[in-house]
């Protein structure tokens, strides 16, 4: 099992949800507005006037053989328009209750 | 959840809401009146009082005097005039506008109530009038005939009046000069005298004969019949059969003493229609009744009804402010309708694309028709100011939709699907949005709290623009989200860009356009000193050539195609050579003026002192001369050149003492003089100055219609009644005085009824024994005893001048001087007859002073800057706010000086006078400058908080936002060209508002998109410049 961390531009909600849907995932842990900024070049989302937009985040844990289709298919979504932003990041699972 | 999420989410829901907007507005828009003017409760009332008996100055000391000391407790009185005429007092009252008309009525009631046990005997109760619009004639026909003349009044009133007064909204239908049907008794005194009858006992004889009296009940058998002596003429021949007396057995018939005239009255007045006899008619509405269409179902009820007559009687409209009001009404939704297009194109042009543009042109109709909606329920109506305050707020409803669009848009294009990009791209900018508009707000919303006159005027402009405006926004982050979510796709970028397409034409030349304004401002940051002196430089010139080249005017006179002229002859001339001069005016008309369709011209007066006296001043040597001409678009000539030569006809006339030719029909534009007004209590003192001073004035160019607001001293006859001998007759002043009048103006004896209408049955001598002072020496008076004695013996006639009306304002007596500017401005009339009197010795007890609508327009002046004030204050607190900064607001505000700058020049070029109107345009300015500037400062700030350094932020903050602010300020632009350029009836008020805001927009944008950028340089220097050290300093412990 691993965890799959997200995080992307709002605008993006709906795709990532499709995304979810299509893939398969059921199970996840959303977050809707959070802040952050990108490591290299990614603008800040603050939600302030200067930096109006948003990112909102989702956790899932998934078996490893759907990481790399869903990295795959988040890679694509990122291609669409490199600002917009979206990123992945995955952890393993140690234990589960 | 948010407005634009759920106007997103749920399009149908949204699409539903702004379509019940829609219908409730085209609901009220069928609904609303259609007017000239908002209806306005003019603040005016007069006191009316009668003293039979008393001449002008008794009524002075004991009628008028007692009324103005009275009114002047009564609160919120603004000014209160008078004129004491001879056995009538009117004093005028003037109160503040926003007074409320009803409570004052009942104060003036109160204290007249007070006053009246205390005026002298005899006094009829005063009478209170209020005025109001609905007493303005909304239609004047002109009746001619030939044949039917004698009967003609009764024809049109029984075919015509009682009629038309069915048609709904009709408030009264007057006739004016219609040749009343009299039955005249003329009496031969020698015959009288002979038969030892008198006037009198005719007169007894004639009304105890002409009645009908029911006499009681018979009963007979099984009836009960009703008893009645019938004695009622029939016709007016039975007269002259009359027994009035006996002499030697012999019946006295009433045909031996005296002539019976079946015939019309006696001629007071001459009324010609294009030179023939005629009479006019008019017609007032109800107040709040929809003006346009009574006078659409009048007219066409008239053509129905003009069948009916004999074909001899000519009816023809003089005046038919409906016309005036269609003309002007179609020519403002003409005026809506191209800035509508230009807006659009505009739209088109920067965007580029086909469903943006739609999305953002719909915003227009849905914000103007919320405004029919407020007009609605306000209960106003369809009128030049809503409509002008229309085509004001259409190049600002557009603003909002813009930024919203332009957002969602850009996020389309970074690959975000439309429904999301339209819910993240507005809650992005939805504050923003809100902030810009308050600030329009803080400069519209203070007009609906001006008072006055200019008030009235303003209050529909501030609620209207407020309302579209706010409308508009409340669009921009619903609707236009929810549109842009479902109309407009990503589009892949397109490899082969068309060679004449939009991207490689217009797209190319704006892009040149940023870059070229990158630039400048990279230079004019490193030369801030040239800049800002050269602004300086700029602005003082401007200055200089206001206060040297740009005049000043009250209100814009619109030409409404009527002419009014009111002369007045030597006084005391009779009414036959009155008309005489009249056919010599009109014969001038017909031969110099062509543009003239109809001519109506009345001499003399019909009654004096009466109701009507108090509008237009009428007597046997005055002529009143309306004409009508046909419309602008069928005539070279304007109204007032036309006006202007008829003065100079005028001139040309030894006869004529004054004249006034006026070209405004209705209200509002009025006429605009400049009075000088003389207080004195002295006549002799006061006329010498008013003669002194109306030379004066006559001597400066473009002063035109100089006249004394005093009338001449009229010549009277007096019989001065010796007391001694009265007594000695057993005879008082009342009874000889009574005898008198019954021979000269005649004794009212009966009435004589003819299919339901009454005609007077007048007795008098025969004219003959009236005309000179022998004949009035000559005329018997029977005393009590029974003898009958000559006027002679008991006193003598004597000519005399009898002293004039008595005016009076601010409880003093004045003469005022008036004069009317042609070709110069009132502004400038005004300093010209300051200077000019500036060196009159006046003795001490005198006082003169400059008034008239120079003196409203400086107080138009004064409430204007009052509200530039309050809207410079709003517009600081509103971006003090947003900005959370106190130097911000005054970057921006750098820009409103050049707004003025603008404005001058605008004036300047195209030779218009600074009047009140365009000086609410200058106002309204500010609000739509500052928009511009905030635009660029906002963005400035963004990029210096996103850490760019203080010249870079500014350069690119100006590539970026340029296209923007041009977009903006294009649509606001040419939306006022329309106005600006507009020709048609009635435009004269609404085109110097266009010319300013045009040239002041257009100057300012160009200045401060130069200006804002280097003066925020200047202002970021302190702190600002170097926010990084700043911050270090706040976290030392990061270094130590």
């Amino acid at each position: 099992m691993k965890a799959v961390f997200i995080v992307f531009n709002q605008t993006n909600t709906e795709r990532v949800e499709y995304m979810f849907d299509r893939l398969g995932i059921r199970g996840f842990t959303w977050w809707e507005n959070v802040q952050g900024r990108g490591t290299e070049t990614g603008e800040p989302r603050q939600g302030t006037h200067t930096w109006p937009e948003m990112n909102s985040a989702a956790l899932t844990v998934i078996p490893d053989e759907k990481v790399d289709t869903l990295l795959e298919k988040v890679q694509k979504l990122d291609d669409i328009h490199k600002e917009v932003g979206v990123r992945a990041f995955v952890w393993d699972i140690i234990k589960t209750a | 959840m948010s407005i634009y999420k759920s106007a997103v989410n749920n399009p149908i829901t949204t699409l539903m809401i702004f379509t019940a907007v829609i219908v409730m507005g085209i609901y009220s828009l069928v609904q609303i009146p259609i007017d000239l003017y908002p209806e306005i409760d003019a603040p005016f009332m007069s006191v009316m009082t009668t003293y039979a008996g008393a001449n002008a100055a008794d009524i002075e000391t004991n009628i008028t005097k007692p009324v103005e000391d009275a009114m002047n407790s009564v609160d919120k009185l603004k000014e209160v005039s008078s004129i004491s005429y001879d056995n009538l007092s009117v004093v005028f009252l003037e109160f503040e506008w926003e007074a409320n008309l009803d409570e004052i009525m009942n104060d003036v009631r109160t204290m007249l109530d007070g006053v009246y046990s205390n005026m002298p005997e005899g006094v009829d109760r005063p009478v209170v009038f209020k005025f109001s619009t609905s007493m303005m004639p909304i239609l004047f026909f002109a009746i001619t005939a030939n044949e039917s003349y004698p009967g003609l009044e009764k024809i049109i009133d029984e075919k015509i009046v009682t009629p038309l007064n069915r048609v709904d909204g009709i408030g009264s239908i007057f006739t004016v000069g219609s040749p009343g049907r009299k039955i005249y008794v003329n009496i031969d005194p020698r015959q009288l005298d002979a038969y030892n009858i008198t006037l009198e006992q005719i007169g007894s004889i004639i009304g105890a004969e002409n009645l009908n009296m029911p006499s009681g009940n018979v009963k007979m058998g099984k009836t009960d019949y009703q008893l009645r002596v019938q004695g009622e003429f029939t016709e007016s021949d039975q007269l002259k059969k009359l027994v009035v007396g006996n002499s030697g057995g012999k019946p006295i018939y009433l045909k031996d003493v005296a002539e019976v005239n079946d015939t019309i009255k006696d001629k007071t007045m001459d009324e010609r229609i294009n030179s023939e006899v005629g009479m006019r008619m008019l017609v007032m509405k109800q107040s709040g009744a929809n003006t346009v269409s009574i006078a659409r179902d009048v007219n066409k009820q008239l053509k129905k009804l003009v069948k009916t007559l004999p074909p001899d009687i000519q009816i023809e409209p003089i005046m038919d402010t409906s016309d005036f009001i269609r003309g002007s009404i179609k020519n403002l939704s003409q005026t809506l309708m191209w800035a509508l297009l230009f807006v659009v194109i505009v739209v088109l042009v920067f965007l580029g694309r086909w469903r943006a543009t739609f999305i953002i042109a719909l915003t227009i109709p849905i914000s103007l028709i919320v405004s029919f909606i407020y007009l609605y329920i306000s209960g106003s109506s369809l009128n030049v100011i809503s409509l002008s305050s229309l085509s004001i707020a259409i190049g600002m409803v557009v603003d909002d939709a813009i930024v919203v669009l332009e957002n969602i848009t850009k996020h389309i294009e970074r690959g975000s699907t439309p429904r999301e990009a339209a819910i993240y791209a507005t809650n992005e900018v939805w504050l923003a949005v809100i902030i810009t508009t308050l600030v329009i707000v803080a400069v519209f919303f203070p007009l609906t709290l001006v008072g006055g006159l200019t008030g009235v005027m303003f209050k529909q402009l501030g609620w209207i623009v407020t309302i579209t405006v706010s409308t508009s926004t409340l669009a921009a982050i619903s609707l236009t989200p929810m549109l842009a979510s479902k109309l407009l796709r990503l589009r892949p970028k397109k490899e082969n860009i068309a060679k004449f397409g939009y991207n490689n034409i217009i797209g190319k030349a704006l892009d040149k356009v940023d870059d070229f304004y990158e630039k400048s401002i990279r230079w004019a940051l490193f030369h801030k000193k040239v800049v800002m002196l050269l602004a300086l430089f700029v602005f003082i010139g401007s200055i200089f050539l206001a206060v040297k080249f740009v005049k000043t005017d009250y209100m814009p006179m619109t030409d409404e195609s009527s002419l009014n002229a009111a002369i007045e002859l030597e006084t005391g001339l009779r009414v036959e050579e009155t008309a005489k001069i009249a056919r010599r005016i009109e014969g001038i008309i017909e031969e110099r003026y062509p543009e003239i369709t109809l001519i109506s011209a009345s001499s003399g007066a019909d009654d004096e002192g009466s109701f009507s006296s108090m509008f237009s001043a009428t007597g046997s040597n005055r002529i009143n001369i309306m004409a009508r001409l046909v419309s602008i678009e069928e005539r070279s000539r304007s109204v007032f050149e036309i006006a202007d030569d008829f003065r100079d006809q005028l001139d040309q006339f030894a006869e004529i003492v004054n004249y006034n030719v006026s070209t405004s029909g209705g209200m509002g534009g009025g006429d605009n003089t400049v009075d000088v007004e003389i207080y004195g209590y002295d006549f002799d003192v006061t006329n010498k100055l008013a003669n002194d001073i109306k030379l004066r004035v006559s001597n400066i160019n473009g002063a035109r219609d100089v006249m004394i607001s005093r009338e001449k001293e009229k010549p009277e006859l007096q019989v001065v009644l010796d007391r001694e001998k009265l007594a000695l007759h057993g005879l008082t002043s009342a009874t000889v005085s009574a005898y008198i009048r019954n021979r000269v103006s005649g004794l009212i004896a009966s009435q004589y009824r003819e299919e339901g209408d009454e005609y007077d049955i007048i007795l008098r001598l025969k004219e003959y024994y009236r005309n000179s002072i022998t004949d009035l020496e000559a005329i018997s008076i029977m005393t009590p005893m029974g003898n009958k004695i000559k006027l002679k013996e008991l006193g003598e006639v004597k000519e005399y001048w009898s002293p004039p009306n008595i005016e009076h304002k601010r409880r003093q007596r004045i003469v005022t001087v008036s004069a009317k500017p042609v070709g110069v401005s009132l502004g400038e009339l005004a300093s010209q007859i300051r200077t000019e009197i500036e060196d009159i010795e006046t003795p001490p007890e005198v006082f003169i002073s400059v008034g008239g609508a120079y003196e409203d327009q400086v107080e138009g002046f004064l409430d204007l800057s009052l509200l530039l004030v309050l809207s410079l204050v709003l517009v600081f607190i509103v971006m003090a706010s947003q900005f959370e900064s106190f130097a911000m607001p005054f970057v921006i505000m750098f820009s409103i000086p050049f707004a003025f700058t603008g404005v001058i020049l605008a004036l300047f070029i195209t030779n218009t006078t600074l009047s009140l109107i365009a000086g609410l345009g200058a106002v309204l300015l500010v609000g739509i400058v500052v928009k511009n500037g905030i635009v660029l400062v906002d963005y400035i700030n963004l990029m210096r908080d996103r850490g760019y350094e203080l010249y870079e932020a500014i350069a690119l903050s100006g590539h970026s936002r340029l296209r923007p602010v041009l977009m903006t300020a294009f649509t606001t632009i040419l939306a006022m060209v329309p106005l600006a350029l507009s020709t048609g009836e009635g435009s004269e008020i609404w085109t110097p508002m266009g010319i300013t805001v045009i040239g002041g927009l257009v100057f300012s944008t160009i200045v401060t998109m130069i200006i804002v950028p280097v003066m925020y340089a200047v202002f970021a220097r302190r702190g600002e410049r170097d926010k990084k050290q700043k911050v270090r300093k706040r976290f030392v412990f990061m270094d130590q």
